[in-house]
């Protein structure tokens, strides 16, 4: 949850941008480059396995993972099921690759509007600056001191939990982090010689803006969306831990990290196993983020 | 006039002193300390005398908002409500209705006068005795306010007679009134309350409880001392109560097994294993008044057809639902009463678990060929959620499809009331030792709530429960609410699904912990040993 | 002195319409949420009558327009953010008797980040592309990665029920405020390390540290006089992550049931209290712009460019 601070809320800024980008100098072609770059190798692999065991899972579950067995909950793993059974006998391990889909098509929603409405206000507030800027900025300011659960908890209310209202409640407070980002650094371009020298050779506001501004920022704005996915993936689970999250009989890593969690004490796994999901998920796509920027960044 | 109890309406007369009252201290039935090393973690009611003295901490998920008894009905409410003020009448951990601040009762034989007695010297927290005119004034505040708990009741007149009577007129006879008076709304207050306003009153309440209010942090942890001037000797034993709050079952658990609190409210069924496996602890498991129920809205497109109903009920793994989600801390239920609740009738044909009796009955309804419907469940209840998914998965068998809706508390509450669902899961408390309450509010259309959501009217059951409430209690009126409860589960406008237990847990030095059906703690009869 | 004045000016500007959106944002928010206070006090047996008759004595049943003048000319006119509608007391009241645990959470949490970032960064920097280095990279991102309710699950599962070191939570002074701090500066201290990592990086490349140390300054001082020039922007980020803190304890106290701000502005929501979820928030976003303000001051304290000039 503080995660989200770190990356939704401003500071998410230089969580990406941050991490030295040290690593891949040195030309050649992109895929040389990003050969040479550990971070986005790794990041790629771990992200890989997840979106293929997502992919894959009517192949690789072992089980129908809606099929219960009330007799036959809360096994242990074995050679039946792999990981187990939930409380209502279903195989945890069928589940847990099922989940993969529901999470990360959630995190694909919830990040994909925002990154797309962040980066057109912040470029247009940056580039036109004056009211629409201070305006702008104002409202992203409220979005930022606004405690977070309070839009969330109260838009899930109104929408009702399940995916729509996680993707609505995410996506009205993701945007502000792309919208300060690309603000800042629009504002930096613009006010740069080169763009006025561009308005004097005839260019026009969106000519420059889309061709010359944009291509600029977009990097940046690239390897923030990845830090979001993170991000947004860890506050599904989150919202689905608090019960507002993914409805029943879905699977999500969230949900079964919640329901283990009355059996911690005996059955550890029931809760360990999605959390270490969330977490390798996580890592691949934040390793996935600082590599694209280390890559990028030597262009 | 004969003097009667309203469960035996021949002439008897009932007198409970102390020692009766002593008689009803058990420790925590089903507890699993039996097995414990640990002196005074024995299960069995225990002879060793009561240690006076010390603080026990008891943890609740929920604090109380108001300590006003007739405008709250709550459980974070009541049972602290319940530690201040004491009724008439109460009822022991059976759901027997006993004597209380009255320590005699009766009522004339046409059911239309009943004359309370008060017990000798019964002084409030203050030490002021209590009259018969702060009975009047209480219950006559009562009856003004009406609240969420009032008094249904046909009273006319509540008169003090001479220095400790009370005498009540009814226009009608009302068998369920002393188990209505027996409620912690019926509780005895000060007179005028004692000259202060409301407001101040309520926030540091005078009553004969066991213990009174030490300090209060709205929102936060509640403390009580023992009360002085307590009417039963030596009680209670406890210097001070400390209602925590934490807010969260798995927090309850942890904080239990690592010594921070000495009691848990509330067990979640899932981890009464965990807690029984601990030796330095004891878990109570004693039956509730509530029952847990798939509710349909009659005036549903599916529904309101009494055949889709049945096949609902029938196509119910009941067994395997109870099995999934209770650990065993649950029975499976049939009818609409509680088996805690007199008048409860476990012979009726509840239409239990048989595919194909539910095929039959789908295919004699207007859908033959199955549906798709709607299932409102409240979100952030972990129990709700399971159920509803094996009612998925058990339906679908009949051609039944269901999406599952959760949505949050409040949101959910405003659905039915407005009959915006097709069927839920929720439950229904009695919140009295009558058979009388539950059907009331469940099957009488006058009943406040429709049915309780669901728009039930049987006309021939609402004049079964007319009737069951005037009958004097005996064979007759038990027989009656045999044919109630038959009728019910008949017409399937509710499916009873579980009967879950009041769990609590108590480090093994916990002694006398007396849990009531209602989920309230007797905690006068409560001592820590040392 | 005109200084300050134009600062107090530019201050006023951010934070007035900051206030004002975040009053009137909570205030419709909450209006778009279906369900009352009174059905939540009355539980599900109560009657349409008596549920109509508690609103009206709540005020429910006023016009919206009439609500929100009264709710907003009590903030601007008496500084009262109004009444619980389910305890019956100021919600100020409330939030007073729950803001120490929230701020004594933050504080801990602050206080541990710091002491695990400046290290870990140091480390990681001086011994850059090293093995260290990328362990300290690398482990941070595995922290970025965690839920932090489930880093509290672990640690409680580890710390207070198999080791029984500290408590799984409650309100048992500073001890059981360890863990819930300690999941917080876990999830909090891989960004801030990233970006000091960069930061001293670039200062130890910067000539001063070759002279400083040619100079024959102690390699402490040195290092000293590094951190004090990499940090700002750190700390920049550090105010924000506090300031999110404050209104984002919710998930952490929860899982260690502790009664903070996080746990009462779930509660007030989900009983749809109102004045107090309207209070919250306002405190909350107060409390945000506050601590922004006091970073962005003592950053520009602290900036040798800005005290030279």
């Amino acid at each position: 949850m503080t995660a989200i601070g770190s990356t939704q809320q401003g500071p998410g800024a230089q969580a990406g941008t941050g991490a030295a980008g040290e690593v891949a100098r040195g030309a050649g072609p992109l895929w040389r480059r990003m050969a040479r770059t550990p971070a986005f190798v790794a990041g790629a692999v771990i992200t890989a396995t997840v979106v293929l065991a997502a992919l894959l899972a009517p192949v690789l579950a072992t089980h129908d993972p809606a099929a219960q067995n009330l007799l036959g909950g809360l096994q242990a793993p074995s050679g039946e099921h792999w990981l187990g059974t939930d409380q209502l006998g279903r195989d945890i391990y069928s589940r847990l690759l099922y989940a993969a889909r529901t999470d990360l098509r959630i995190a694909g929603l919830a990040v994909i509007i925002p990154f797309i409405v962040g980066v057109l206000v912040g470029t247009t507030s940056g580039y036109v600056g004056g009211a629409y800027d201070w305006v702008v900025s104002r409202v992203v300011d409220t979005v930022v001191a606004f405690p977070f659960y309070v839009i969330v908890v109260a838009v899930v209310f109104a929408v009702g939990a399940g995916e729509q209202g996680i993707s609505v409640a995410l996506a009205l407070v993701g945007w502000v982090t792309y919208a300060r980002v690309l603000r800042a650094t629009t504002a930096v371009h613009a006010s740069s010689g080169w763009v006025a020298a561009a308005r004097g050779g005839g260019l026009s506001h969106a000519r420059i803006l889309v061709r010359h501004i944009l291509p600029n920022t977009l990097t940046q704005a690239i390897v923030l969306l990845m830090n979001d996915i993170v991000f947004v993936i860890v506050a599904v689970v989150t919202l689905s831990y608090l019960g507002l999250g993914v409805q029943p009989p879905t699977a999500d890593w969230g949900t079964m990290i919640s329901d283990g969690q009355a059996f911690v004490a005996t059955k550890w796994w029931l809760s360990v196993i999605p959390g270490a999901a969330v977490v390798w998920t996580g890592i691949g796509l934040s390793l996935l983020g600082d590599g694209i920027g280390d890559v990028w960044r030597v262009e | 006039m004969t003097l009667s109890t309203p469960r035996t309406p021949s002439t008897t007369i009932r007198r409970a002193g102390v020692a009766v009252l002593t008689a009803g201290v058990f420790v925590l039935a089903g507890c699993t300390a039996s097995s414990s090393p640990l002196p005074g973690g024995s299960a069995a009611p225990t002879t060793t005398a009561p240690t006076p003295g010390g603080t026990l901490t008891f943890a609740r998920t929920q604090s109380p908002t108001s300590l006003d008894l007739h405008t709250q009905i709550t459980a974070n409410n009541a049972f602290a409500i319940d530690k201040i003020f004491e009724p008439l009448l109460s009822f022991d951990a059976q759901g027997e209705i006993e004597p209380w601040l009255a320590s005699e009762y009766s009522s004339s034989e046409d059911g239309l006068v009943w004359t309370f007695t008060l017990r000798p010297g019964v002084q409030f927290s203050t030490g002021d005795a209590v009259t018969p005119e702060d009975v009047v004034y209480s219950l006559n505040r009562h009856l003004e306010v009406g609240g969420p708990l009032p008094l249904h009741a046909p009273i006319t007149s509540i008169e003090a007679s001479g220095t400790d009577t009370v005498v009540i007129t009814l226009s009608e006879a009302y068998t369920p009134f002393a188990a209505e008076l027996a409620g912690f709304s019926n509780g005895i207050l000060p007179a005028g309350l004692g000259g202060v306003d409301e407001e101040t009153f309520f926030k540091d309440p005078v009553g004969t409880g066991p213990f009174v209010v030490d300090s209060w942090t709205e929102g936060g942890d509640i403390s009580f001392t023992k009360n002085e001037h307590y009417w039963q000797d030596g009680k209670p034993y406890l210097d001070a109560v400390v209602y925590s709050l934490v807010q969260d079952d798995n927090q309850l658990v942890a904080q239990l097994q690592s010594g921070q609190v000495d009691v848990i409210d509330t067990v979640a069924s899932a981890n009464v294993a965990t807690l029984e496996s601990n030796a330095s602890l004891t878990v109570s498991t004693t039956p509730s008044w509530v029952v847990e129920e798939v509710f349909f809205n009659t005036l549903d497109e599916h529904f309101a057809d009494r055949d889709v109903r049945r096949a609902v009920s029938y196509a119910l793994d009941r067994e395997g639902i109870v099995a999934a989600t209770s650990f065993g801390t649950a029975e499976v239920a049939g009818s609409v009463l509680p088996p805690s609740i007199p008048g409860y009738d476990a012979s009726i044909d509840s239409l239990s678990y048989d595919v194909d009796a539910a095929k039959a009955a789908i295919a004699a309804s207007a859908y033959p060929e199955g549906f798709t419907t709607t299932l409102l469940v409240a979100s952030g209840n972990s129990l709700r959620a399971q159920e509803a998914q094996i009612i998925q998965a058990q339906l679908a068998e009949i051609g039944i499809t269901v999406e599952i809706e959760s949505i949050d508390l409040a949101a959910f509450r405003e659905r039915f009331r407005a009959f915006d669902f097709s069927f839920m899961i929720n439950s229904a408390t009695s919140d009295v030792a009558d058979p009388n309450g539950i059907v009331t509010f469940q099957a009488d259309p006058a009943g406040g709530t429709n049915g309780y959501w669901t728009h039930y009217d049987n006309p021939e059951v609402t004049a079964l429960i007319a009737q069951g409430r005037t009958l004097p209690d005996g064979a007759d009126r038990t027989a009656v609410y045999s044919q109630i409860q038959a009728m019910i589960a008949a017409d399937a406008p509710f499916i009873p699904l579980s009967y879950p237990s009041n769990i609590k847990a108590a480090q093994a030095t916990v002694q006398g912990l007396t849990v009531l059906p209602n989920g309230s703690v007797r905690l006068q009869d409560t001592w820590l040993t040392r | 002195m005109t200084g300050s004045l134009r600062w107090l000016r530019r201050t006023a500007l951010r934070v007035v319409p900051v206030v004002t959106g975040v009053v009137l944002a909570t205030f419709f928010l909450l209006r778009l949420v279906p369900g009352g206070p009174a059905a939540a006090v009355l539980g599900d047996q109560a009657t349409d009558e008596a549920v109509a008759a508690l609103e009206a004595q709540m005020g429910l049943d006023q016009p919206l327009g009439a609500q929100l003048w009264s709710y907003v000319s009590g903030v601007v006119l008496h500084g009262d953010v109004g009444t619980s509608l389910i305890y019956n007391v100021p919600t100020s009241e409330l939030i007073a008797g729950r803001v120490g645990v929230t701020l004594s959470i933050v504080a801990l949490a602050a206080l541990g980040t710091l002491l695990l970032v400046v290290p870990l960064a140091f480390a990681a920097a001086l011994h850059k592309d090293g093995v260290i280095d990328h362990v300290i990279r690398v482990v941070p991102a595995i922290g970025l990665a965690m839920p932090t309710f489930w880093i509290g699950l672990l640690l409680i599962v580890v710390f207070a029920v198999n080791l029984g070191w500290l408590p799984a939570g409650g309100s048992d002074g500073v001890r059981s405020l360890v863990l819930p701090a300690a999941a917080i500066a876990i999830s909090m201290t891989p960004v801030l390390v990233r970006t000091l990592r960069a930061q001293l990086l670039e200062v130890l490349d910067a000539d001063f540290v070759a002279a400083l140390t040619a100079a024959g300054l102690p390699r402490r001082r040195v290092l000293a006089h590094v951190l004090r020039n990499a940090a700002l922007p750190t700390l920049t980020l550090f105010g924000l992550n506090i300031a999110y803190m404050i209104g984002g304890t919710l998930v952490i106290e929860r899982v260690f049931a502790l009664n903070g701000l996080g746990a009462l502005m779930f509660e007030s929501i989900s009983n749809r209290d109102f004045p107090v979820v309207q209070g919250v928030a306002l405190f909350c976003a107060v409390a945000v712009v506050a601590v922004t303000v006091a970073t962005d001051f003592l950053v520009d304290r602290l900036d040798p460019r800005s005290r030279l000039s």
